[in-house]
This record gives C-alpha cells, structure tokens and sequence, in this order.
C-alpha cells in the first residue's frame, strides 16, 4: 500500500538554527509509529512542521499527505485533508463551549467540502455519540474550551476531538519529559478505540512511557534533525537501557 | 493610596448618576464600528451598601474617535463597584480609556474593581489607557487592571488545526473575549459587527 505520510530529506529552521537536516519518514494506513528522541533532537521541530506552524521554516524536501503536498497548506486546510494533531497542552479558550467549538469545526469542514451545514440534531446527536465513546461527561458540551480542565480532562477533551473529526493521520505531542501517568492512559485508551486499519497515528515522545499503553508498529529514533535508527520493541528497550547516546 | 488631601472629586456641574443606600445599578454600553462616541459617566455612591456595575464593549475602526470616562465615587461605607470595559482596535481607531475610582475617607468596607481589556488588530490602532484609583480609607478592597494585547496566535493555531478557517477563528476569538460584556439579547449584532472589522 502507498504511504499515508511520505517525508524526504526534509530540512527545516528556525531564524538561522537549522533544526531538521533531512528527515525521511514514511507511515502507510493503519500503522502507529513511534518518534523518540532525547531533548533538542528536532521532535517538536518535526511536530511543529506537520502541522502548520509558521514560525519555522522549510528549506528543504517534502512532505506528501496521501499524495498531496502537505507544506503547502494552512493549518485549517490540513485538517480538512485529515490531519490532527492532538496538543501536549491544549490551548485553553474561555468564552467558546465545546459545544460551539466542535460546531464550527465540523461546519467549517463541510463548507470546505461544499457541503451545507449539519442539522442541529444530527450534530447535537455525533456529539453525545463520541462523547460517550470517549467516556466524557455529557455536561462538558456546556464547559467552555479547556478552562479549568485537569491535566486528564484536556486529554480526554482533545481525543474526543480527534473522535468528532475523524482524522486519517493523527499526530500525538507528547514530546515533554513531565509526563502525567493518568492522563497517557486516556490518550492511549482513547486511540485503541478509534484506531481502524484505515488510520494512522504518530506518537512524538520523549520517553517510552506512553508506548507501554499504545504499541507502535515502528519505532524511530531522531537524533540531531535526522531519524538515525528505525525499528521495533528492540528500540524502545534499547533506549530503555541505554538512552539515546547509542545512536 | 490617594496622593495629597482629599477633594471631592465630582464637579458641582456635572451631571451625576446616584446610587442611594441599599441600591443597585447596572450600566451596559455598546459601541459599534463606524460610531464615535464620547462617554462620561460619572456615579457616585452616597448611600451604604450601594452598588454599581458597568460595562462596556467597543469595537472601532478606520475613523473612529471614542472616548470613555468613568468616575465611580465611593462617598459612603460598604459599597460596591465593577467596571469593565473590553474593545477590540482595528487601523486607523482611536481609543481612550479614562476611568477613575475615588473612595473618600471613611468610605470604609468598600469594594472597587476597574478592569480595561484591549485587543489591537494592527499597529495602525490607537488605544490609550488611563486606570487611576485613589483610596482615602483604610479597609478597601480595591483592584484595577489594563491590558493592551493582540489576537492570542496559539488559540488561533489550535482552533485552524481543528479546521476552522483563520477567519472564522479570529471572530470565536474576538466573541470570547467580548463574551463577559456583551449585554444578554444582543450577541447577534455584535457578531455582525465583528465581521465589519477589518483584521
């Protein structure tokens, strides 16, 4: 099968760092990668890349998206292609409900797409569904985005997301060392019940923590802006062990 | 602390609002782009336990000149006030904030909020704050704040990256930060005029 996500030989800087000197990544449909990497290695760059952000800037190679060159869309536009990138620290949004929040995304999408707005009903419907696959309580529809949320709330509100939206790719940030253990086991949980041979997630991590929860099928390790190592379990004990210095 | 001795702050010509003992009064203004407006409100709480709320909401643009005074004089003990005044700037407006609390001695058990909160589309809008408080009692609880801000970019980014267009994302952000002083019954009008606001 083609490849969901083709990266090569990406570069990409931020003012004159170069952070990224060649990456090449490829994740077919229904694979979980693993990007691991000691701090500075480029894992947020990488991230960051991904998903649009316009402080950083590619210099070279590309990134294809199921065939379509993903640099050269917005962030919105992503997403629109099924992109979604899950936040290590979800924006906080006071004044806009969830409820509000997941309307527009879920409107604007459609109105991309040519299509008219979803009924009320119909909406109100999709999104008890996923709450409750997501195991949120119903009474965060009303809540407004991510304020006053727990560690764990956020996650949980950021993978009920990904389930409303249904992404093809989806990126997880996990790239900080402070990891909350309880707050993992809802990003993990949650992927597993979404996850369909159909889809594909990248995990950016820093620690092998979460991957005790989600088994990736491949494992990289980025070193220095480059992927230097490409494996399996074998890696993650071997970074387990032994750090990154090996590589 | 008040600077030098106490005068009474309110000019015997000014027209006043009063707020006797036991009352309360709530002050709700909206204005709109294309208006220039020149407030002054002047309230002076006389009599114990009075209480005032007040809030504003402006939105300018290209030729707009808005000018909002607020004195709130608290003359008597145990009286409440809370301003807050939230405005979004687009090029070319051009805001003034001038809001003044006095708490007269023996004013005492008084609490006094000011809040002024302004978002700057571009470097071509004008806003100017002036928070003052002046406390003449000793047993206040008093606060002002200002703050003169831009768009926040990484709510912008996480909402784009859940797929709403960045202009649509900017009018969610523009209504949230509105939200606390757009008067019940009236968001409509200040959504539509959101979308008259050059980014």
């Amino acid at each position: 099968m083609s490849a969901l996500l083709d990266i090569k030989n990406l570069h990409a800087r931020i003012g004159d760092k170069e952070i990224l000197r060649g990456v090449d990544l490829d994740v077919r449909r229904g694979e979980i990668h693993a990007v691991m990497g000691p701090n500075g290695a480029g894992k947020s760059t990488l991230n960051a890349v991904l998903t649009g952000r316009s402080d950083y800037e590619v210099t070279e190679g590309t990134a294809l998206f199921d065939g379509k060159d993903l640099l050269a869309m917005s962030p919105e536009e992503r997403s629109w292609a099924g992109l979604f990138l899950s936040f290590q620290y979800p924006v906080e949004i006071p004044g806009v409900s969830i409820t509000a929040f997941m309307k527009a995304a879920v409107n604007e999408r459609r109105k991309a797409a040519g299509l008219p707005e979803m009924k009320a009903g119909d909406f109100l419907k999709l999104l008890r569904e996923k709450m409750a696959l997501v195991k949120m309580k119903p009474e965060f529809a009303k809540r407004e985005v991510n304020v006053g949320f727990s560690g764990g709330e956020k996650k949980r509100n950021e993978i009920f997301q990904m389930a409303m939206l249904s992404p093809t790719l989806s990126i997880l940030d996990e790239t900080d060392s402070g990891l909350d253990v309880d707050a993992l086991k809802i990003v993990a949980e949650g992927v597993k019940s979404l996850q369909t041979p159909e889809k594909s997630v990248i995990i950016i991590t820093h620690y092998s923590k979460l991957l005790e929860y989600i088994h990736p099928d491949v494992v990289h390790v980025l070193k220095e802006g480059r992927i230097v190592a490409t494996g399996g379990d074998e890696l993650i004990e071997a970074i387990e062990t032994s750090g990154f210095d090996q590589f | 602390m008040g600077h030098g001795k106490y005068l009474d702050p309110i000019p015997a010509e000014k027209q006043v609002v009063t707020v006797g003992s036991g009352e309360r009064l709530e002050f709700s203004y909206v204005i709109l782009p294309g208006e220039s407006r020149e407030l002054d409100l002047v309230i002076d709480l006389v009599g114990e336990g009075a209480e005032v709320d007040v809030k504003c909401l402006y939105l300018s643009r290209n030729g707009d000149r808005v000018r909002i005074r607020i004195l709130v004089h608290h003359r008597a003990p145990g009286c409440h006030s809370h301003q807050l005044v939230c405005g979004i700037a687009a090029t070319g407006a051009d805001v003034r904030f001038d809001g003044r609390i006095v708490v007269a001695p023996g004013a005492q058990q008084t609490e006094a909020y000011q809040e002024n909160h302004n978002i700057l589309l571009s470097e071509g809008a004008r806003v100017e704050t002036l928070p003052s408080l002046e406390i003449y009692a000793d047993d206040v609880k008093c606060s002002h704040g200002a703050t003169v801000g831009q768009l926040d970019a990484d709510a912008l980014f996480y909402m784009r990256s859940r797929g709403i267009s960045e202009a649509e994302a900017k009018r969610l952000q523009m209504l949230s930060f509105l939200s606390p002083v757009i008067p019940a019954g009236r968001e409509e009008e200040v959504t539509a005029a959101l979308f008259s606001l050059p980014s």
